[in-house]
């Protein structure tokens, strides 16, 4: 078991729990999808793992050691890289001069050209624009050199938070073929998708969170046939019985 | 009879078409719920109606009467009360000034009224106790729960006496005691014959509360139906799973 | 027509002593979004100290770049470390590292007051009474050899933050902190050294504004104004910007200057802010700005 989260609350701040008790467990070469209705704290689970958040409760196991109470950059260096739904990319650097920075905790200077290469090979596209500033790149080119900047510190584990958020469709397939090639290079990957249907079809197992715990879980290509869903997303069809009730005139409140 | 009609209206943000030719209309007396996946155009549809934004292109009608991107000052005064995702609460003030400060005033001569007026308090401290906050209306604001600050956010709207009111997301973060005090408080204001426009995400609120409920996704109408209309179309379940 | 030309290179030559100024300002606007009110006097601080060298040691005063840059750079991460972490990370930093930075501008002025007296003051090295001739123009020596070594510091400080390692960190702070600190940059170290180097910026400034101007200890109230102007001008945070913008008002002041009289040259910078923030208040290279 690479990564093993056991019934971890979480919030922001001294706001209410978003995460209510959320366990998973990612196995090395695997791919995951978590999926869930809006706020269901997907997000927040991510940001958890990586350390931008403490959890209230609960462990977070990576490689057989306790993450709590890390900082980002310590949970960087035991393998987990996280890209956050903004990408974070420095605008005016070039893609090279982004994929240098990404590096720079590397001391050796070689070994990260090396790294700069081989992830060349995985994006090519990148390649061509290596002395592009970022922000001249297209929502999926960024989207792909953000992905290039996780690999160059050859990760464990990669987290994908909404990667193919704001862009449009035909630009989202880039990064999810971007992201089915990481897969294919046996990366593991946990992914947080809006776009349900596109994420899973990029992973191997899919968990199912709704306001903040699990719901269920199972085969990626399978979940999205489990009538639980349409309920998840779409209410239980009990629920339009309350609205019957509350026209009798026994209940309520009166006006103001 | 139609309270609110949105017709074709299109507002785009820079190179994003964030509403895209939306049209559909709000029938008076009616809990009409708004949902859809993120990103579907809810809350700018929200802006543009109460008029903190101006649509590209289409029109509104609130009551037959065109609101042409009246600003928000003058659109509350035509009836239209909104409420907000994120509690916008006056921190500095107490729970009973935050909602006298809503009350509307008419022109010069209340400039020189003085600074509370008593049926300005007593009808705040009535709204306070419809949405049971009355014993905290000395407490400063700031000190609220979330929940408590979303029940103030409507005895705020309510003081402006809106024939329609605009609900964004009034069950987020809330806990399940609050919420059902908030969804007895709107059904008993719908009685009485308020119109409720609410976009949530929280389908036992929506599936519960609402009827008719429109479906937008990528800025535009997808469905309008009772709840079970919409909960058994296919094509609602698409749009919030995501294209294929 | 010889007389403009004339006028272009005067201009030309007190912009590059104004883009040295401007790009200590920016460095510490730009990495840690400090508003270094006290910049100007920190300018006027190396400036004494360089006087008092020339005084005293006879040390040419281009020369004393060589000691008051590395001073200016202890100087600047000691008060860096010991002054700005008081005020943390709250949402009202930047306006909180305005009134920090007035105060500490005062406390300068106060000891410099107090070390030198009020008394005007300016090194005289003996080009700054010659000039040189490039064909019907001429060239004062003293603007154009500030100007040259101004433009050598500003060329090291360009290939330092393109191609060292350390630059590229301080360039990748600047343009997005939360990145920089997700690859593991420190950025307080970071932040630390560029406060340094912002200062050390200064200290080479201070060099040449002691024989290129007469100065007192209040004197740097009026910098202040043009620096800030400048670097509003470029758009703050842009290192070229603030370059580009101290050529650009220098040449404009300088114009306004030979046209209507010399009273009239200050108004340029103050002009140029108030037109710049109606009209483009990112600057010409800056960014728009977020909340």
């Amino acid at each position: 078991m690479l990564l093993a989260v056991e019934n971890v609350t979480a919030g922001y701040g001294a706001g209410p729990n978003i995460l209510e008790g959320v366990s998973i467990e990612v196995e090395q070469g695997k791919s995951y999808c978590i999926i869930g209705p809006n706020g269901a704290g997907k997000s927040t689970l991510l940001r958890t793992i990586c350390g931008l958040l403490r959890p209230r409760s609960g462990r977070i196991i990576f490689k057989g050691e306790v993450l709590n109470g890390l900082r980002p950059d310590q949970i960087l260096r035991r393998g987990i890289c996280f890209v956050p739904q903004d990408r974070s990319l420095f605008p005016e650097m070039t893609v090279r001069e982004n994929l240098l920075m990404a590096g720079y905790s590397l001391t050796n200077k070689r070994e990260l050209e090396d790294r700069i290469q081989a992830v060349f090979e995985v994006f090519p596209a990148l390649k061509e624009r290596r002395s592009q500033p970022a922000q001249t790149l297209s929502g999926g080119e960024q989207q792909m050199l953000a992905m290039a900047r996780a690999l160059i510190l050859k990760p464990d584990l990669v987290m994908l938070d909404e990667p193919s958020l704001g862009l449009a469709p035909m630009v989202a397939a880039q990064v999810f073929e971007s992201i089915r090639r990481l897969k294919a290079l046996g990366m593991t990957v946990l992914l947080v998708e809006q776009n349900a249907r596109k994420g899973l079809e990029c992973a191997d197992w899919g968990y199912v969170l709704d306001l903040g715990r699990n719901r269920f879980q199972g085969p990626a290509h399978m979940l999205l046939r489990d009538p639980q869903i349409a309920e998840l997303y779409l209410g239980r069809r009990m629920d339009t019985r309350r609205r019957e009730q509350s026209r009798s005139p026994e209940q309520g409140v009166e006006g103001p | 009879m139609a309270l609110l009609e949105l017709i074709e209206v299109t507002k785009r943000f820079g190179g994003l078409t964030a509403v895209d030719r939306c049209s559909f209309t709000v029938e008076e007396g009616t809990i009409t719920g708004l949902i859809g996946p993120n990103g579907a155009g809810k809350t700018t549809v929200f802006n543009l109606i109460s008029g903190l934004i101006r649509p590209d292109s289409g029109k509104i009608l609130f009551a037959g009467e065109e609101l042409n991107g009246k600003p928000p000052h003058m659109t509350t005064r035509m009836g239209i009360g909104r409420t907000f995702q994120i509690a916008r609460e006056f921190q500095e003030m107490t729970v009973l000034e935050n909602v006298i400060v809503h009350a509307q005033t008419r022109g010069l001569p209340d400039l020189f009224k003085g600074s509370i007026l008593r049926e300005e308090r007593e009808k705040a401290m009535g709204l306070l106790e419809f949405v049971g906050l009355a014993h905290l209306a000395h407490e400063e604001a700031r000190k609220l729960s979330y929940g408590q600050k979303k029940l103030l956010e409507l005895a705020s709207a309510l003081m402006a006496d809106p024939k329609l009111i605009l609900l964004d997301e009034p069950a987020g973060g809330v806990n399940p005691r609050l919420l059902d005090a908030i969804m007895e408080r709107i059904e008993a204001l719908n009685r009485r014959g308020t119109t409720f426009l609410i976009i949530e995400h929280r389908m036992e609120l929506v599936m519960g509360l609402c009827n008719p409920v429109i479906v937008m996704a990528y800025g535009r109408v997808l469905a309008k139906g009772t709840p079970e209309e919409i909960q058994g179309d296919p094509r609602v379940l698409d749009a919030y799973l995501g294209a294929a | 027509m010889i007389q403009l030309v004339q006028v272009l290179l005067l201009g030309l030559m007190l912009g590059g002593v104004y883009a040295l100024m401007a790009s200590g300002l920016t460095l510490i606007f730009g990495v840690m979004r400090i508003v270094n009110i006290a910049h100007a006097a920190f300018i006027l601080f190396a400036a004494y100290l360089a006087f008092w060298a020339f005084k005293i040691y006879h040390i040419d005063p281009m020369v004393s770049v060589l000691f008051t840059m590395p001073l200016m750079f202890f100087l600047g991460m000691g008060i860096y470390k010991l002054v700005f972490p008081r005020i943390g990370e709250s949402r009202q930093f930047t306006s909180m590292t305005v009134l920090l930075t007035f105060s500490l501008a005062l406390i300068v002025e106060g000891v410099m007051g107090f070390l030198y007296s009020g008394i005007y003051r300016s090194a005289n090295p003996p080009y700054t009474t010659r000039a040189l001739l490039l064909g019907p123009f001429y060239l004062p020596a003293a603007q154009l050899y500030a100007t040259l070594l101004s433009l050598i510091l500003l060329g090291v400080l360009f290939l330092f933050l393109r191609f060292t390692r350390t630059g590229r960190a301080i360039r990748a702070t600047m343009q997005n902190r939360t990145a920089a600190q997700i690859v593991g940059v420190d950025v307080e170290r970071i932040s630390t050294l560029a406060f340094g180097i912002g200062m050390a910026l200064a200290g080479a400034s201070g060099s040449l504004v002691s024989f290129l101007f007469t100065f007192f200890p209040a004197k740097h109230w009026q910098w202040i104004g043009t620096l800030l102007a400048l670097i509003v001008l470029g758009g703050m945070g842009s290192l070229s910007g603030s370059v580009v913008g101290a050529f650009l008002l220098a040449v404009v002041a300088a114009y306004l200057g030979h046209f209507y009289g010399p009273t009239w040259s200050p108004i340029t910078f103050y002009l140029a802010l108030f037109l710049i923030l109606l009209i483009r208040p990112q600057g010409l290279f800056g960014k728009k700005l977020e909340a």
